[in-house]
């Protein structure tokens, strides 16, 4: 499913490391996290329901993507064994360091944490209720002790959510201001600074369209699974 | 490298991250309350035993609120079942404003219309009684305080007394009944519908001849003599005993309420009652009884209804 051309390393000074897929899918889950946040806060359950779902479209997507995406997009390229993640912690308290195109071990890391957190917050959700006139779609499927138990655990793991993202932006701002590299830009126009990529780098992108037909996919089985 | 060194930058995030949850602390009145009781500078309010609060207030968001909002379910990460959990609130903020019911969340939503979305207790619960929501008010306005004493807050409807019923011991009633229950039984049987027991758990007897008009008498009085310890209430309107009967009601010595209206009983009938010590409600509408009789009736402790 690669694409079969060359790999990406034009001859300008940055080179392109994140796929348009993966960057709409960081941001999507970015925007998506804080309306999911500011809809229960203020007891809007229907948006609340929607932007889960639309949440639960992209992780069935990233997950499939980080199978079958581009190099940087796929969980082998940046899940790391814990001694190279030990190793990296330690190297960036030194003056160098270390040079990766797309997550650091322990950026991998990171990732598989809030695909994780991310997915347990939806599952609980689908059975959550507002102790009001709302019942996500399977909350009526279990008993209402059971609901409340997932609701009250639902809570809980947003905390959980939040610090993530809180040592995710520390980590962002950490490499802009005492690394010297801007991790925000290339997340969102695809291009790092040939500075900050190893120089040996060899990256291959799959075609937006297999996004485009695993998106498609997502959806449906989405669809599928919470129709009335 | 960077524009500044690693240890610099910790030193910020702390900073803002302190300054972080001061912020939060500002959106979150329910963390708030906790890291200050956490960190000693905010004592949980103090609640006395006989404080409206206590009294009134508690047992009713017990009966209503706590199911939902209490150690086994924090809905919306509110709890109700103690004084300083309540003004702590909940995720959305403070429920208690004391002092201003405007900005009482939880009195907003006991006072919704039932059909709002947002109307507390939800679903088909019972809401609670214009009584209860008087109570609570009452409480809010004068400060929300767990030590302000029951009748310091002037206003509040009384509190509901909790009635309860003693189970009856049906043996034990059988066995009070049982020396006269055939007695009754064949009386119940000849006189149909006049005799019964004053109540479940009773062996007296209550005695409605005025049923049975003019057609008893004096001589179905007598027929009755059996039961005369028994009778407590007896209602003779309207039927034909005269002051022949005057002996057999004077031998009814527990009766309590007797009914003679329209009958041809005489002052002498009365006089007799002097043995029926319990009597309390004597009813001589149109009777020959005299006032003078009754004026000395009216020195007892008898209610007279002439």
């Amino acid at each position: 499913m690669r694409n079969a051309g060359s790999p990406v390393m034009g001859a300008d000074s940055h080179v392109k490391v994140w796929d348009f897929p993966t960057r709409v899918f960081h941001w999507t889950v970015v925007s998506l996290v804080l309306t999911s946040w500011i809809t229960a806060d203020q007891g809007f359950m229907k948006l609340h329901l929607w932007s889960g779902s639309i949440l639960l479209v992209a992780l069935i997507f990233r997950i499939a993507w980080g199978v079958i995406g581009s190099t940087t997009a796929r969980f082998i390229d940046f899940i790391a064994p814990p001694r190279r993640v030990w190793s990296y912690l330690r190297a960036l308290v030194t003056p160098d360091k270390p040079l990766y195109a797309g997550h650091n071990p322990a950026g991998g890391w990171m990732v598989v944490a809030l695909v994780t957190l991310l997915s347990l917050q939806i599952a609980t959700g689908l059975f959550a209720n507002d102790g009001l006139k709302f019942n996500a779609p399977f909350a009526t499927l279990v008993d209402s002790e059971l609901s409340d138990r997932l609701t009250q655990l639902h809570g809980e793991l947003f905390n959980f959510i939040l610090l993530l993202v809180y040592f995710h932006v520390v980590a962002v701002f950490f490499y802009f201001w005492v690394k010297g590299e801007n991790l925000i830009g290339p997340m969102l126009h695809g291009k790092k600074h040939r500075a900050h990529v190893p120089p040996d780098l060899n990256l291959r992108f799959t075609r937006s369209v297999i996004a485009l037909a695993l998106l498609t996919l997502s959806a449906g089985l989405v669809w599928w699974i919470l129709r009335p | 490298m960077g524009k500044i060194s690693a240890g610099v930058y910790f030193g910020c995030v702390a900073a803002a991250t302190v300054a972080g949850f001061g912020v939060m602390m500002e959106f979150r009145p329910a963390l708030a309350h906790s890291v200050r009781e956490w960190v000693g500078l905010e004592k949980p309010p103090q609640v006395r035993s006989n404080s409206f609060y206590a009294m009134r207030v508690a047992p009713l968001l017990q009966e209503h609120c706590t199911a939902c909002h209490g150690s086994g379910r924090e809905k919306a990460e509110l709890r109700l079942d103690s004084l300083a959990a309540v003004l702590r609130g909940s995720k959305h903020g403070a429920v208690i404003k004391p002092g201003d019911l405007e900005k009482s969340e939880l009195f907003t939503r006991i006072t919704l219309p039932a059909s709002n979305d947002k109307f507390m207790p939800p679903d088909s619960k019972p809401p609670l009684s214009p009584d209860e929501v008087k109570v609570i008010k009452l409480w809010i306005a004068a400060g929300a305080s767990g030590v302000q004493a029951v009748n310091a807050i002037k206003g509040a409807p009384p509190p509901v007394v909790q009635v309860k019923f003693t189970e009856i011991d049906e043996a034990a009633v059988l066995r009070q009944r049982a020396p006269l229950s055939s007695v009754v039984q064949q009386l119940q049987d000849r006189f149909p519908g006049i005799i019964a027991y004053e109540s479940r758990g009773s062996a007296d007897l209550e005695l409605n001849a005025a049923l049975m008009r003019t057609s008893f008498g004096d001589k179905e009085l007598a027929a009755l003599a059996p039961l005369q310890d028994h009778i407590v209430w007896a209602d003779f309107s309207g039927t034909s005993i005269s002051d022949a009967s005057g002996a057999a009601l004077a031998a009814m010595r527990h009766l309590r309420t007797l009914r003679l209206i329209n009958t041809q009983v005489t002052d002498s009938t009365i006089q007799a009652l002097t043995s029926a010590k319990e009597l309390r409600s004597l009813t001589l509408v149109g009777t020959a009884v005299t006032e003078q009789c009754v004026a000395a009736l009216r020195k007892t402790k008898i209610r007279v209804i002439r």
